[in-house]
């Protein structure tokens, strides 16, 4: 558990790193891209609802921090994305990069619907971001999700690998 | 945990959070909350250090520019230095007369008081919900505090934590600023819009023209009188009460790296409440 968390945090430290040096290298990086939600999209495919929506929520207030607006917006709409991710992959089983990203995807579609849906309830100026960003991001996190998602899971197994190699007893023929 | 008591826990969360975002309803984005305090003490000192690895890589790439570049450039400088000291003694010479009228009519300068320059770290003034951090050093900053570049008004500083402030930007879909055309002294309120600024309640009978300078009004508490916000592109006509003002705005939030901090105004004690 406390080792969960500890990667957590360190997730979330990269992403904070990632996403900062990201809008300082191109203003639109921001629109094009939610490393938050691609965080919260990789923690609820592992499959654990609490864990979806535990890192949903961590994600989506550090994201908060990060932008204007009413404090708990992204927190809002990530731990909902982190659940429903979660509650998904226990059904299906999502590990081709092609459905991560349909799912990394689909998710950046959902965030913004539900962020669209509590500007409009909560903010005084009831404007939406462009369609053509809409779609620019979910692009932008799928892809990301899934090479993310690939990288790690090499790595995992090459880890696995090594280890089992180190286990094996010698064999003196 | 079991999937039911999970899917408890999710609707309590849930209900909480909606219950702090209704409570920031009457003034989004005028922070103040605990936990958004914590977190972004937190994460502020990671994105200020992004913002210096930037700079010292900016300076790397300076310090190999070729020393015919630095000269050409140096000769342009010298050139702005001496054009830039006559502007200078043409400004001094106009400072004194306002001063000298000022004090005649016991007027109150918009830009009265000390200005403190802070660092940004951290700057997202595209996305949908823009911001920008500043490092503040040792002084920290105060709510509300009106945050100005040498272009215009950029916003006002809505957290603060020791050494960081978080500043809304006048672009912020959250943000209104009371202003007023500079040339016919029509008053309005500047919103962000979907291509820049806007200029609303505006009546369609009000004189305003595409080029006509916009500056803050200083009725809203916060902002002094006389801040560039911006310049009007275009007047259509709107509804059956007001005018559809568009303004391109005064300041390139893109290109901010330093800005100043302006002393906070007494905000009236009903408005802080609000």
């Amino acid at each position: 558990m406390a080792m969960t968390i500890v990667r957590y945090v360190a997730a979330l430290l990269v992403a904070i790193l990632a996403h900062a040096a990201g809008v300082w290298a191109a203003a639109e990086f921001a629109l094009a891209v939610d490393l938050f939600l691609v965080l919260t999209v990789l923690y609820g495919l592992r499959g654990s609802s609490l864990g979806g929506l535990a890192g949903g929520l961590g994600a989506g207030l550090v994201e908060d921090v990060l932008t204007a607006g009413p404090f708990g917006l992204h927190g809002f709409a990530n731990t909902i994305v982190g659940y429903g991710v979660a509650r998904l992959t226990q059904r299906l089983v999502v590990e081709r990069p092609s459905g991560v990203l349909l799912v990394a995807a689909a998710a950046s579609l959902v965030q913004q619907a539900i962020l669209a849906s509590l500007v409009l309830l909560l903010l005084p100026q009831r404007e939406l971001p462009e369609p053509m960003w809409l779609g620019i991001r979910a692009v932008g996190c799928g892809v990301v999700a899934t090479v993310v998602y690939v990288a790690t899971q090499r790595w995992r197994r090459g880890a696995e690998t090594r280890k089992l190699a180190r286990g094996k007893p010698l064999r003196l023929d | 945990m079991s999937e039911r008591r999970t899917a408890w826990l999710l609707f309590v969360v849930l209900v909480a959070q909606l219950i702090v975002l209704s409570l920031q309803a009457p003034s989004p984005g005028a922070g103040g909350n605990f936990l958004e305090n914590l977190l972004l003490r937190l994460v502020a000192p990671v994105t200020h250090s992004v913002a210096a690895v930037s700079a010292g890589a900016r300076g790397a790439q300076d310090a190999l520019r070729s020393r015919d570049d630095l000269a050409r450039e140096n000769a342009t400088l010298r050139r702005d230095v001496e054009r830039l000291e006559l502007e200078v003694l043409r400004l001094s010479r106009l400072e004194q007369e306002m001063e000298r009228l000022g004090a005649a009519l016991d007027y109150s300068r918009a830009t009265e008081g000390r200005l403190r320059v802070a660092d940004v770290v951290y700057a997202d003034h595209s996305s949908w919900l823009r911001t920008l951090i500043l490092y503040t050093g040792e002084n920290d900053a105060e709510r509300n505090q009106p945050v100005i570049s040498d272009a215009g008004l950029v916003g006002r500083v809505v957290e603060v934590v020791p050494g960081y402030a978080k500043v809304q930007l006048v672009t912020d879909r959250a943000a209104a600023v009371g202003a007023m055309v500079r040339r016919t002294r029509r008053q309005g309120v500047v919103r962000s819009g979907r291509d820049g600024l806007e200029l609303d309640f505006l009546p369609r009978q009000a004189d305003v023209q595409p080029g006509d300078q916009v500056v803050t009004s200083g009725i809203d508490g916060i902002y002094p009188r006389g801040l560039p916000l911006g310049r009007v592109v275009t007047v259509d006509e709107g509804d059956e009460l007001f005018l559809d003002v568009t303004l391109a705005p005064a300041v390139d939030f893109g290109s901010l790296d330093q800005v100043y901090l302006l002393p906070p105004r007494a905000v009236p004690v009903e408005d802080e409440e609000g």
